[in-house]
């Protein structure tokens, strides 16, 4: 460990720890495949930053990331943690230091929800008092209440499950978590609300974060910076993903990312992000909170005879107004990053 | 049997079949006066022994079932060969299975034991190695993807998961065991087969009856103690599916 941001080595989230991966010129072939998995990627990630790997099936994006934690070895080319190649450390030791989360979650079914989360620190040898200690703590970190410690995996539901996978992965409070799908199987409603937590659960522990998914709304909802694949592991894009839906690189993106990039591009951004007209003291105008995504904004203004919006602040105090032109110079400017 | 003592003087003329209860002297169906007597002398030692040689005997296949299934769950390879060759013990009759033993370990215990561990293999093998294979992929990728090495993965979750398969295949073996072990009277005199071959001599039933009875109570409590070895061992099985 030798950057900055992973000063701390010890179990307490109190001081957050991240580290920046870097992967230069990765190629990955399986034996007996005609071509290989991964051709040649290369990608470095800022430590603390969420950075999701999305591509249609077979673009070997959950290849890439399980070269991270070797449960999968690389051809040829470098993976470096924190600076150091992951391929110079002894394969369980490295992935102790690395949090995993896979879609179908992996709970041991035969121990406890406590067990289950304190995986990695009795590894570690932590102290049973510290085990313990932590293992409360995860638990209200991911809003699960503390009397599910002693129930068994099948006692709970498909939310909690994930919420437990989230703090089993976060135990020995490690410098990268790696991400494969892991709301993929949970219902979309449910789904919604796990990827908030995990945005609000990121704000607070700012881990570097590699993640993986099929769903490009997903990405552009949790990253930071999102990775589009396409087959064969070729880095289509690599961009914030208001600069992905501003300027798609190619075809191929564009298509990805969908016809309706713009208004994906809108659902980013709030009425309080942009400059608004002055109020015109119009009290017959609908009115808009200031926290509205300029999304739904346009929507409101669709379905309502493209009508400017009184835009209101928290207190109920107009701040000023939008109309459909303003939304649509807002996607002329220049992209930013989140 | 006993040489006949001489009659001595004054000695009743009908000799002593110990208290002779009447059941015994009319050859009452099943007499358990007679039980009572020879509860000591007879039926105790041999239910002992016939315990002895099914402990064992289910012991030594358990271990090296248990070696086989281990190294055939990490080559898969050797599962084809292992099942060939205990299917073949397995298949052969017991009766000449001990007897096919005597040239080579003699009228022996060991001929007995050599001959039951050989029916526990294939069963205890099949089912440690279904219970290692049942191991759900996700929880075993899970597992190594959180760091533990491979001996880690295999005695903190794929074994403590395979524990109800491998119970299982402890109760039938247990079982099948217990009732084969009557037939090892044909090369030593133990167990509870010697009562019941002896009782299969004479007119008198209750010696066999009570003997077949005790092998099968033996039978039941081995199962039942085993039930409850595994509901102490795997607490997981037994949890509400509350949601």
């Amino acid at each position: 460990m030798n950057s900055e941001n992973t000063a701390q080595t010890e179990g307490s989230h109190a001081y957050p720890r991240a580290a920046p991966l870097e992967l230069r010129n990765v190629r990955k072939q399986y034996p007996g495949a005609a071509r290989p998995a991964i051709e040649d990627l290369s990608l470095a990630i800022p430590a603390g930053e969420v950075c999701v790997l999305v591509g249609p099936s077979g673009c070997g994006k959950t290849t890439a990331m399980r070269l991270v934690n070797r449960m999968i070895d690389l051809t040829s080319g470098e993976i470096l943690l924190d600076g150091a190649s992951v391929m110079e450390r002894k394969p369980a030791e490295l992935r102790r230091e690395i949090g995993y989360v896979i879609q179908q979650i992996g709970l041991f079914p035969h121990l406890t929800i406590a067990d289950n989360v304190a995986t990695v620190p009795r590894l570690l040898h932590w102290e049973k008092d510290r085990v313990a200690a932590r293992v409360a703590e995860l638990l209200e970190l991911v809003s699960l209440p503390a009397e599910l410690a002693e129930r068994y995996p099948a006692q709970l539901s498909g939310g909690q499950r994930q919420r437990v996978g989230v703090a089993r992965a976060l135990a020995a409070d490690p410098p990268l978590l790696l991400m494969d799908e892991p709301f993929g199987a949970i219902d979309p409603i449910a789904r919604g609300r796990l990827q908030d937590e995990l945005l609000q659960l990121q704000a607070r522990v700012r881990k570097t974060i590699v993640f993986v998914t099929h769903d490009i709304d997903e990405a552009i909802k949790l990253g930071d910076r999102i990775a589009i694949l396409r087959e064969g592991g070729v880095l289509a894009q690599y961009a914030p993903p208001d600069e992905l839906l501003a300027a798609p690189a190619d075809e191929f993106v564009a298509q990805f990312v969908g016809v309706d990039r713009g208004l994906k591009r809108l659902a980013l951004s709030r009425l309080a992000d942009v400059e608004l007209l002055p109020p015109n003291g119009d009290h017959a105008a609908r009115t808009v909170d200031a926290a509205t995504s300029l999304r739904d904004a346009a929507s409101l203004m669709l379905a309502d005879g493209n009508r400017p919006l009184t835009v209101v602040d928290g207190d109920g105090r107009a701040i000023g107004r939008v109309t459909l032109e303003l939304i649509s110079a807002a996607l002329d400017r220049r992209p930013v990053a989140r | 049997m006993t040489a006949p003592l001489p009659l001595a003087a004054g000695a009743p003329v009908i000799p002593d079949f110990g208290r002779g209860s009447s059941c015994v002297r009319d050859n009452g169906a099943f007499c358990w006066g007679w039980v009572g007597d020879h509860w000591g002398d007879t039926l105790r030692p041999a239910l002992l022994q016939h315990l002895a040689l099914t402990g064992i005997a289910v012991g030594i296949g358990f271990v090296l079932a248990f070696l086989l299934a281990l190294a055939a769950h990490r080559r898969g390879r050797l599962t084809t060969p292992v099942v060939l060759v205990t299917g073949l013990l397995y298949t052969i009759p017991s009766l000449a299975l001990f007897q096919l033993l005597v040239p080579f370990t003699g009228l022996s215990r060991t001929t007995a034991e050599v001959a039951l561990v050989s029916y526990t293999l294939l069963i205890l093998f099949r089912n440690t190695l279904a219970g290692l294979a049942g191991v759900p992929e996700e929880v075993r990728d899970a597992a190594r993807g959180m760091g533990l090495t491979q001996r880690q993965v295999l005695w903190s979750v794929e074994l403590p998961l395979a524990l109800p398969a491998i119970v299982a295949g402890l109760r039938i073996a247990t079982v099948t065991v217990i009732s084969l072990a009557t037939v090892a009277v044909f090369v030593v005199n133990e167990g509870l087969g010697a009562p019941i071959y002896a009782g299969l001599q004479q007119t008198f039933k209750t010696e066999l009856i009570a003997a077949g009875a005790l092998c099968v109570a033996l039978a039941l409590a081995a199962d039942g103690l085993l039930v409850l070895l595994q509901r102490a061992l795997t607490p997981w099985t037994r949890v509400a599916r509350s949601r």
